[in-house]
């Protein structure tokens, strides 16, 4: 009885799309290839799978442009939109001039939402820095953009992942993109595979596509 | 389910010869009084002249019976009684009283008789008030509905103060032994000559004791205090507060919390459940099968939900087409003459009138209710009585459902009716009342608080009727010369009814309301035919009912006829109009809005439209901008014409209110089936309009018509037509297709 | 789980699922009823309320984040023998028709007045908009708003 009762409830928490880790458990690991052993054709290769991610709504649909307008939906879910009742995150990307996105958006480490209702996440709810803006932008533009400190936030290549398995960490908002709740697809591929995919091209030395 | 009951043929419609020559069995008078239900259990000392007024020693209280879902009709029932009674709002206590039949509302048979609502000629009337006498007497209706509370209390409210008044001057008159003619009457007290003041209060017992005094006068509208003035309705500071209780607010000792999980396929059956998951969830009490689903009892109404999201269902078949594309096409194949519902008007001959034609096929799809307030009901059944806490429209046919299933007879159910949260319609079906009467008698002695999830208010919805048409518009010489105008759809008064129990002989006049009775009175080449499907899914009043798609469908058919014929959209309107009160309305919202033609340059253009429905002719003129990224409504201009304006505010809010709501809709609204099932789940996929993309809305009222109409849904109809016609002028677009939104973005 | 906050001055405690929304609480716990149930994903803004200040959406609001929280309810924030300025525009303005979305509206324009006293037309259709009236009543709503401006005094 015990065991069914485990089952079911594994089963209620899966149907919710969730999966939680406790605190203090790392999500991912930082585990770079060696130095020369990654050729430029694999490089690129990663960099493509680096870019179906941060191209995927998950994580696209919150790196919007200066008009700092988060968007919904996209990919397998329809074409994309600007967010609904007129969201605007203004230039603070985070809602303080008008709506805060923790009117809606609650700051939990429980990752689950309801079918629809706003995603929530370890860190306050917000659109990622101007500098990030990934959204209809192609591959080269967004190569270049994590390439350069000026518009990554200082990082180079391995500051990069560390910033990946940091934000995990906390519950942030790359954890969610594989865990987005309520029904909403993942992001590809998984976050360890991310992180491996970000070292690989680092090691390859950042190769960026043609276009 | 019940027997069906067929009203025949002879009963209820009226042939013109029948009123021509004289009736056989009398024409009942409207103020032939039911016997008042007041009067049964009335205390000592109280007095109730008339169903609509008790009095005792401490207070008085009137009965406002009509649902108020936010039309604010309890406040303007009350408004009606205490003009003529002399006494203010706040020295009154207002109740919707309890269902029965003295609470008949006699203007809903106005709609029914073959004559359109302008016509006020004697045969048409003649007709209504024959419709009105038969229904009285054969089938008294209490209900909300149809925009008709304003016209069905108009007289008999005042009335019922007035005699009040006069009831209570006779009675202050003998206990004072002072002459009738030299009492007056002001703030609730009967005046003697030499200043006395007795209150209606004091003099209830002495009131209590003769007959009403019923040959009363009332007044003109000139001497009113009240009535025709702004009024702060007396539900608004609780509902600014958050202190007025909806329904869903009821509260209880001992009250228990469920929700219910019924097939969303209407009408399928549910195969097999698994409710595990559900029953090991802390604070679930019960989980049980009901008609056709699934309810769960718990300690609180979230619990509830929760635990039904975890029950997993094997749902039957719908007894629909399972994909919205075959409503489409069934629709499509539903024009011929075995499906014709009715040739509503046939004028001149469309068919031989000259001129270059225009021809259109246009969709109106299906469309949810969704009022903010989700269905619910809280149900005790005890040994020898049920007491039922909702807010309902149709208040003895509910008390019938809920007799039935409990098995206690009529008399002992009691149905405390609430304030509503809405409705445009939803409150009219008995579905989530019925499971709320069995759930309460499996928890038998425990009062149950049922709600639905937002997810199956919109799962269980019963929308509007979906409805095609296609026309024929003709035009020479710069004129519109003919309309020829065919509307399919599915039968709502067929679905509607079939669920009360009901089957109404004849046509389904909503098939072509708002078409057939388009004034056009100089057009000389008419025809308005409808055609009736009844496969499709189970469908109910909203809003308007049929005259919001069929307004429009053929104010837009005429608007590209207009436009075809090189015409002025609001002059070619006036010109066709020949309906006096009409002309009127469009040349008002014409100055309102300074109309100088539809195109306004640089993407900016103005529409109007015009729909007479429930008696009232409205007029709507929506001006839009295209912007880059879509149209934005810059603002609208309302005239109407409801014959006599009770309170200016409410009627603005319902203007407005209801010109956003029919503007929203058609933005961005529909319901679609797949898999049998509605695909929209709540609000993100069924919005309509939000604060952001309100345009301004300006309203003018008339009072030329010759009687007093309701105007809860009047404002609706056009709202459609004058947006798509506005999109016209702006882009050239013409879109024939609601949502709108399928092909223009709105910003 | 068992949380203690505070609703309206007075302090609560509950024990309730830890992922119970403060809707829920506040209605079948607690029993105050002005906060309304519409949607339950943050898409109509009935719920809405004041946790430590700020306009939430209650629903989305769960038992866990509430220990040593100050909630503010319409209830709290006025009464109708002691109305809050943004209630007495509301008021005269005549806003409400059905009335179920205005608590809510009511909640969240109090809150953009508290953080910013004169909003432009602009402002108050970016924090407004995630309030929905199925009734229509926006026009009155922007009146509203505008008269509480005055009466606070901006």
């Amino acid at each position: 009885m015990q065991t069914l009762f485990r089952v079911f409830v594994t089963v209620f928490v899966c149907i919710l799309g969730t999966i939680s880790w406790a605190d203090g458990d790392a999500p991912a690991t930082i585990s770079a290839p060696a130095a020369g052993s990654v050729t430029l054709a694999e490089g690129l290769a990663a960099f493509d799978r680096v870019y179906e991610v941060v191209n995927h709504p998950r994580c696209a649909n919150c790196h919007t442009g200066p008009d700092n307008v988060p968007m919904w939906y996209g990919g397998s879910e329809g074409p994309a939109r600007p967010h609904g009742m007129n969201i605007n995150a203004g230039q603070s990307r985070i809602g303080v001039e008008t709506l805060i996105c923790s009117t809606c958006h609650r700051t939990s480490t429980d990752l689950r939402s309801a079918p629809h209702a706003p995603p929530r996440a370890g860190l306050d709810w917000q659109l990622a820095p101007v500098e990030f803006e990934w959204f209809g932008k192609t591959p080269a533009e967004v190569c270049a953009q994590l390439s350069d400190p000026d518009r990554n936030g200082g990082r180079d290549w391995m500051g990069l992942a560390e910033h990946l398995v940091d934000d995990a960490g906390h519950y942030g908002f790359v954890l969610w993109g594989w865990n987005p709740g309520g029904g909403r697809d993942p992001a590809p591929y998984s976050l360890q595979a991310h992180v491996d995919d970000v070292l690989i091209w680092g090691v390859a030395g950042q190769p960026c596509p043609a276009e | 389910m019940g027997k069906l009951r067929t009203l025949t043929r002879r009963t209820f419609l009226v042939g013109s010869t029948a009123v021509a020559g004289g009736v056989a069995f009398g024409i009942y008078r409207a103020k032939a009084p039911f016997e008042n239900p007041n009067l049964a259990g009335l205390p000592e000392g109280a007095a109730s002249f008339n169903p609509w007024v008790i009095i005792d020693a401490e207070k008085i209280t009137l009965i406002a019976p009509h649902a108020d879902k936010g039309q604010g009709v309890f406040s303007a029932q009350a408004a009606m009684i205490v003009e003529e009674l002399d006494i203010e709002l706040d020295q009154v206590e207002i109740s919707f009283g309890t269902p029965d039949k003295a609470y008949m509302n006699g203007a809903l048979t106005d709609a029914m008789v073959p004559f359109p609502q302008y016509d006020y000629g004697k045969v048409a009337e003649g007709a209504r008030r024959f419709a009105g006498g038969v229904v009285r007497a054969a089938l008294p209706i209490m209900g909300t509905g149809g925009s008709s509370a304003m016209p069905d209390s108009y007289d008999k409210l005042r009335e019922a103060g007035a005699v009040a008044r006069e009831t209570l001057k006779a009675a202050a008159s003998q206990q004072a032994g002072v002459p009738i003619e030299g009492l007056r009457t002001e703030n609730g007290a009967v005046w003697l000559p030499d200043g006395t003041a007795l209150t209606y209060t004091s003099l209830s017992a002495a009131a209590a004791q003769i007959e009403p005094v019923t040959n009363v006068t009332l007044r003109d509208p000139s001497q009113w205090r009240i009535l025709g003035k702004p009024m702060e309705r007396v539900d608004i500071v609780a509902k600014s507060t958050g202190t007025l209780p909806y329904g869903v607010d009821h509260k209880t000792d001992g009250m228990l919390f469920a929700t219910v999980k019924v097939n969303p396929r209407q009408g399928g059956v549910l195969i097999s459940h698994d409710a595990t998951a559900a029953l090991a969830m802390e604070g679930v009490v019960d989980v049980f099968e009901i008609t056709g689903g699934i309810s769960v009892v718990a300690n609180n109404t979230w619990t509830a939900i929760q635990a039904a999201n975890a029950i997993t269902c094997e749902w039957g078949e719908a007894t629909y087409p399972p994909e919205q594309d075959a409503h489409w096409t069934a629709l499509s194949a539903s024009f011929t003459d075995d499906r014709l519902n009715a040739e509503a008007r046939n004028v001149g001959d469309v068919d031989a009138a000259p001129g270059a034609e225009v021809i259109a096929e246009y969709r109106s799809p299906y469309v949810a209710h969704a009022p903010l307030e989700p269905l619910n009901a809280t149900i005790l059944v005890s040994d020898d009585r049920v007491d039922v806490w909702t807010g309902h429209q149709l208040q003895m046919f509910a008390v019938d459902m809920v007799a039935k299933i409990t098995g206690v007879d009529r008399d002992n159910v009691h149905l405390h009716n609430q304030f509503i949260g809405g409705s445009f319609g939803h409150r009219l079906e008995f579905d989530y009342l019925k499971q709320a009467a069995e759930i309460a008698m499996k928890m038998r002695g425990t009062p149950v608080k049922m709600t639905y999830s937002r997810e199956e208010d919109f799962a269980h919805d019963f929308p509007r009727h979906i409805t095609m048409g296609r026309g024929i518009g003709k035009h020479e010489n710069g004129k519109v010369t003919a309309l020829d105008v065919q509307i399919a759809g599915q039968s709502v008064m067929t679905s509607q009814m079939s669920r009360i129990g009901f089957s109404l002989p004849g046509p389904d006049t909503q098939l072509h309301e708002g078409a057939w009775d388009y004034p056009n009175l100089n057009l000389p080449n008419i025809r308005v035919r409808s055609y009736k499907e009844t496969g499709l899914a189970p469908v109910s009043s909203w809003r308007s009912v049929g005259a919001a798609p069929n307004g429009f469908i053929y104010d837009t058919l005429l608007d590209e006829t207009i436009h075809a014929a090189g015409a002025d959209p609001l002059m070619e309107r006036i010109r066709l109009m020949g309906h006096d009160v009409s002309v009127k309305v469009l040349e008002t919202v014409g100055e309102m809005c300074g109309w100088n033609g539809h195109d306004l340059g640089a993407g900016r253009g103005r529409g109007v439209a015009y729909v007479f429905s429930f008696g009232v002719p409205v007029a709507t003129v929506v001006e839009v901008t295209q912007t880059e990224r879509g149209i934005r409504l810059d603002e609208v201009w309302v005239a109407a014409d409801v014959g006599q304006v009770i309170d200016p505010v409410n009627l603005e809010n319902l203007a407005q209110g209801g010109t956003l709501f029919g503007l929203g809709h058609a933005m961005n609204c529909e319901i679609t089936y797949s898999d049998g099932m509605a695909q929209q789940s709540n609000y993100h996929a069924h919005e309509s309009m939000r604060l952001y993309q309100a345009p301004k809305v300006n309203f003018t009222a008339l009072e030329n018509n010759p009687k007093i109409k309701g105007f809860g849904e009047p404002p609706v109809p056009p709202a459609a037509p004058a947006l798509g016609n506005a999109i016209f002028a702006a882009t050239g677009q013409r879109i024939r297709e609601l949502p709108f939104n399928k092909h223009i973005d709105f910003v | 789980m068992q949380a203690s906050f505070t609703v309206n001055g007075t302090v609560r405690s509950v024990d309730v699922p830890e992922d119970m929304p403060l809707l829920w609480i506040l209605r079948d716990e607690i029993g105050l009823m002005g906060t309304k149930y519409g949607c339950g994903i943050a898409q109509c803004g009935a719920c809405t309320v004041h946790l430590d200040g700020m306009a939430v959406r209650s629903c989305q609001v769960r038992a866990y984040e509430l220990d040593g929280a100050e909630i503010t309810t319409i209830e709290g924030l006025g009464t109708p023998e002691a109305q809050h300025p943004v209630q007495e525009a509301w008021i005269e303005t005549q806003v409400a028709q059905c009335g179920y979305c205005q608590s809510g509206q009511i909640m969240q324009a109090a809150s953009m007045l508290a953080n910013n006293p004169n909003p432009s037309d602009d402002e108050i259709d970016a924090v407004m908009s995630g309030n929905l009236c199925r009734c229509g009543t926006y026009p009155r709503i922007r009146e509203a708003i505008r008269l509480a401006i005055q009466k606070q005094g901006a």
